[in-house]
C-alpha cells in the first residue's frame, strides 16, 4: 500500500467526492494492490480476486461521497473489499467443497508427511474458515463484526476460527498438545 | 492434567474477557508448559500470516472500473434529464399560462429558456446517435468527457435546486442553467466527434 501523508489523503478524499478522476485513480493507485491481495486471500481464484478489485472500486466511485471521514479512508474501502469477498463466496456456493473438505481434513491430520507450507494449508481450508482466519487474524476485524458482515453469530465466527486453527497446526506441523 | 481447548487458547491470545472461564484458562496458561507453547505457536502462526507475501493483479483494472462508472453516471445523467426536463416544461407552460392570464409575459427570457432546452435535447439526441459506448477513446479523452459529464450532472443537480425558486428568479436561474448545460453538451459532443475523426485519420 502506498503511504501517503493524512493531509494528502483529505485532500485526494475531498477531491474524489468531488468526482475527480484523477482523485479517483490515485485512491486506486493507493489501495488497489491491498484491496485485491485481501480479495486473494479470500477467495478461491484470481479471477475471483480480480472481480472483487473491480467491484470495490467501482463501488468507491459510486459511494465516495457519503464516506463520512469519521474512520480512515482505507478501513472504508476495505470494509467494502471484504464484503464484496464475502459476497462473492456466498455467491459461488462453495459450500459443497466445504463440506469435502471438512470430511478429509481428519484423515490428512494422521499423516505427519503431508506437512504443508502456510499458503498451501491456507488454502485447504474451507472458504468461510479462510476468510474468518484472514480478516480476524491479519486484517483485525472482531468476531462482532466478521459475524455482521457474514449475517451469522459472533459465536459461529469464534467457532470457525477454532477450527481453522485446529488444523492449521496439524498441516503445519506445529502442533504441541495430542 | 486436562489442557485448554482451541477456543480457550484463542481466547487467552486475544484476551478476550467475554469467552467463558478465561480467567481459568489465562491461570491455566501460566501454570502449563504445553498450552503456554500452544498460545506462543499461534502467536507465530498469526505473525507468519501477517507476513505472507503481498499479491498484486495481474493487470491494470483501473481503465475498466473508470469505464463503467461513466457509464453509470452517464445513465443517471440521463434519468435526471428527463426528470428535469419534464419538470422544466411544466414550468415553462405554467409560466406562459399564467404571465398570459395575469401580467405582460417576460417573452424574451421564456423564449430563451425554451430554445436553451431545446437546443440541449437535440445535442443529447445526436450524443445518444453517435452512440459513444461503443466507441473507443484513449485515457485522456475519457477523463475529460468524465469531467464534462460531471459538470453536467452538477448542472443538472442544480436545475432542480432552481425549480423551487421563486417564479421570476426561477426563470433567470433556469435560462442561466440550461444556457451552461447546452455550452457543455456541445463540448461534449465535440470531444467524441474530434476523436472520433482522429480515429479516422
Amino acid at each position: 500500500m502506498t503511504v501517503l501523508s493524512s493531509a494528502d489523503t483529505d485532500a485526494m478524499v475531498a477531491r474524489a467526492k468531488q468526482g475527480d478522476p484523477a482523485a479517483l485513480e490515485a485512491l486506486y493507485r493507493a489501495y488497489g494492490t491491498s484491496v485485491y491481495n485481501l480479495a486473494r486471500r479470500i477467495c478461491r481464484t484470481s479471477e475471483d480476486a480480480e472481480d472483487v478489485l473491480q467491484e470495490t472500486f467501482f463501488e468507491v466511485c459510486r459511494s465516495i461521497r457519503t464516506f463520512r471521514g469519521d474512520g480512515s479512508v482505507w478501513g472504508w474501502i476495505r470494509s467494502v473489499a471484504s464484503s464484496k469477498a464475502l459476497m462473492r463466496l456466498r455467491r459461488n456456493k462453495y459450500r459443497a467443497t466445504d463440506e469435502l473438505d471438512d470430511e478429509i481434513a481428519p484423515a490428512r491430520q494422521t499423516s505427519p508427511a503431508l506437512r504443508m507450507d502456510l499458503e498451501t494449508a491456507l488454502a485447504r481450508l474451507s472458504d468461510t474458515a479462510r476468510a474468518v482466519v484472514w480478516l480476524h487474524d491479519v486484517e483485525g476485524y472482531t468476531h462482532e463484526e466478521i459475524a455482521a458482515q457474514m449475517g451469522r453469530t459472533p459465536s459461529f465466527s469464534k467457532s470457525q476460527l477454532a477450527r481453522a486453527h485446529q488444523r492449521l497446526r496439524v498441516w503445519l506441523g506445529d502442533a504441541v498438545l495430542n | 492434567m486436562t489442557h485448554l481447548s482451541m477456543d480457550q487458547l484463542l481466547a487467552v491470545r486475544d484476551g478476550d474477557r467475554s469467552e467463558p472461564h478465561f480467567g481459568e484458562a489465562h491461570v491455566h496458561v501460566l501454570a502449563c508448559a504445553a498450552c503456554r507453547q500452544e498460545v506462543d505457536s499461534l502467536h507465530q502462526r498469526t505473525a507468519r500470516l501477517r507476513a505472507m507475501p503481498m499479491l498484486a493483479p495481474s493487470r491494470d483494472h483501473f481503465g475498466a472500473i473508470s469505464a463503467r462508472w461513466r457509464t453509470a453516471v452517464r445513465q443517471r445523467r440521463m434519468r435526471t434529464l428527463s426528470t428535469v426536463g419534464v419538470a422544466a416544461a411544466a414550468m415553462l407552460l405554467l409560466s406562459v399560462v399564467g404571465t398570459d392570464l395575469l401580467q405582460p409575459p417576460a417573452l424574451d427570457a421564456e423564449q430563451q429558456l425554451a430554445t436553451s432546452i431545446t437546443r440541449s435535447q437535440e445535442l443529447e439526441a445526436e450524443l445518444h446517435e453517435w452512440n459513444p459506448e461503443q466507441r473507443i477513446v484513449d485515457g485522456r479523452t475519457a477523463q475529460l468527457v468524465i469531467v464534462i459529464e460531471n459538470r453536467i450532472a452538477d448542472v443538472d443537480g442544480r436545475l432542480q435546486d432552481a425549480a423551487r425558486l421563486e417564479q421570476q428568479a426561477r426563470l433567470e436561474r433556469q435560462v442561466e442553467l440550461w444556457r451552461e448545460r447546452v455550452g457543455l453538451m456541445n463540448a461534449l459532443v465535440d470531444v467524441h466527434v474530434t476523436k472520433a475523426s482522429n480515429v479516422d485519420l
